[in-house]
């Protein structure tokens, strides 16, 4: 069984927000709501200012807050693949998830009243495609995978590189992992 | 060190917005009715029902407890974005969501305040009951009014610290992820419940008895919430910027700072207002005047109960780790 998780190459990034683009398209995400964002950061003091582009999504967590708080059981981790998702037919919307998780990666939809989220494109790995925003990113920033494999473009990836996570003292123990600049082991 | 989020993505960036008013009147009116409860089961306790004797709240009280905590709950029920799916709350348990054993204990709760309110219920006016089964349940219950007491007592206090650690159960809300706050929340709601008793009860010394209970439940809270804020600012970054909205008099955060001013001066008034009428020299009755001094003061408290609630509620959305 695959055990799916997505590395970002914040290097690669260009900020051009076609993933944004095709996640909405996919899913059919309501106007003014997103499942992934890019966060353009800039620090620094002017003009000594650097600039950090971070695309944003729902972690996937291993110990995932919004799954321990939902008083339904409709948010769930499959064993089967790590995946975080949703039993829409079970959400009553009481929002508890969206309170519980660090990242704000949920929201309610507008439309349909439940507690939306990325799925990592479920349905396009059934069908053996990558997430809509991997297979969309310009730049090859996005990197989806097994981390079961070896030999998996994640797993090539986090063994070359040093790898963060978001938010590590939480405790989610989050699978999306962050290459940040120039990171190759010393 | 400078830091903006900017850039033609900011419409995609997130603005925390999960629960409002209703969540804040639902926690209230649940720390009320569950603080209500507790008094109801020791005023009928206290003295083996002496104090009970004679007194309109001792009637009064239970039977209001399960009509604030139904306000309450469809306070709530107006929250869900998906109301008809309600029902799912009862097809599952998930012991690790504070919601779902909250919906269970509700539900337990409900029940057994209904009973205790039979129970308690006099014999003399049961006809007051119009419908014979009530009556006869009110007969029989009323035979095991002290355990229904001693269980309405235990649910009841389970209820008032769900009511925060609901909110505290988030690591990802730095200002509620307090061990404390459930503490505060069930202080402030068998304050509030006192409060209410005072304003429910005739008799003087049951009014002046619940004012005792009230002056050390107030005490409490004084202590509590300066230990809060304490706890919070020694803690991580993340915990300490969590209670700025409060202590921070700019005009984004005007009605947190508002409120913590309120609970500053409302309080210690309410405490010295609650002092000076247990050692006033009352007759046989309470004047109009003190009987006035009494509402005001109970007012107050549970004016503070609310405005915990509403303050605590939104300046947690705006905490972030």
């Amino acid at each position: 069984m695959p055990s799916y998780a997505m590395v970002i190459d914040k290097r690669r990034c260009v900020a051009c927000m076609a993933c944004v683009v095709a996640c909405k398209k996919e899913n059919d995400v309501p106007p003014e709501q997103y499942r992934t964002r890019v966060v353009e950061q800039v620090e620094g003091q002017f003009p000594l200012l650097r600039m950090d582009l971070r695309p944003e999504l729902c972690n996937h967590c291993d110990n995932p807050p919004c799954v321990y708080n939902c008083p339904t059981g409709a948010s769930y981790k499959r064993k089967e693949d790590g995946l975080v998702l949703l039993k829409k037919h079970r959400c009553v919307g009481c929002k508890a998830c969206m309170a519980a998780c660090p990242y704000d990666a949920r929201y309610i939809n507008h439309e349909k009243g439940f507690a939306d989220k990325c799925t990592f494109c479920d349905h396009r790995l059934k069908e053996g495609k990558e997430p809509a925003c991997v297979a969309t990113c310009v730049g090859k920033s996005r990197i989806f995978g097994d981390l079961d494999d070896p030999d998996s473009a994640v797993s090539e990836a986090l063994r070359e590189n040093h790898a963060e996570v978001l938010l590590k003292g939480a405790g989610t123990k989050p699978r999306v992992f962050y290459v940040k600049t120039f990171s190759k082991p010393e | 060190m400078e830091l903006t989020i900017t850039g033609a993505n900011a419409i995609a960036f997130p603005t925390l917005y999960v629960w409002d008013w209703r969540v804040s009147l639902y926690l209230f009116l649940g720390g009320l009715s569950a603080g209500l409860a507790i008094m109801t089961s020791v005023l009928h306790v206290r003295k083996g029902g002496a104090l009970a004797e004679g007194e309109r709240a001792a009637i009064t009280a239970p039977i209001l407890v399960p009509v604030i905590l139904s306000i309450g709950m469809l306070f709530i029920f107006l929250d869900l974005e998906r109301k008809l799916n309600v029902f799912w709350f009862y097809l599952t348990v998930q012991p690790l969501s504070p919601m779902s054993w909250g919906s269970w204990g509700l539900i337990v709760f409900y029940p057994v305040s209904i009973m205790y309110a039979l129970a308690t219920f006099p014999e003399e006016k049961r006809n007051l009951l119009r419908l014979g089964i009530l009556q006869d349940w009110s007969a029989s219950l009323g035979r095991y009014r002290l355990q229904i007491a001693a269980v309405n007592f235990g649910i009841a206090v389970f209820i008032g610290i769900y009511t925060g650690v609901l909110l505290s159960s988030f690591v990802a809300r730095p200002l509620w992820n307090s061990a404390l706050l459930p503490v505060l929340f069930l202080t402030s709601a068998m304050s509030a419940g006192a409060a209410f008793m005072i304003m429910l009860a005739k008799e003087k010394k049951v009014k002046l008895f619940f004012t005792k209970v009230d002056i050390w439940l107030i005490l409490a809270e004084m202590i509590l919430l300066p230990l809060f804020f304490y706890g919070q600012y020694t803690s991580s970054g993340a915990h300490r910027e969590s209670i700025l909205p409060f202590f921070t008099f700019s005009h984004e955060y005007f009605w947190y700072g508002m409120g913590m001013l309120f609970l500053l001066t409302v309080l210690p008034i309410a405490l010295v207002m609650k002092f000076m009428e247990i050692k006033e020299e009352h007759g046989d009755e309470l004047t109009g005047e003190a009987l006035l001094k009494m509402k005001v003061s109970a007012l107050m408290v549970l004016a503070g109960g609310l405005v915990i609630r509403l303050s605590f509620v939104y300046a947690g959305q705006l905490s972030h780790l």
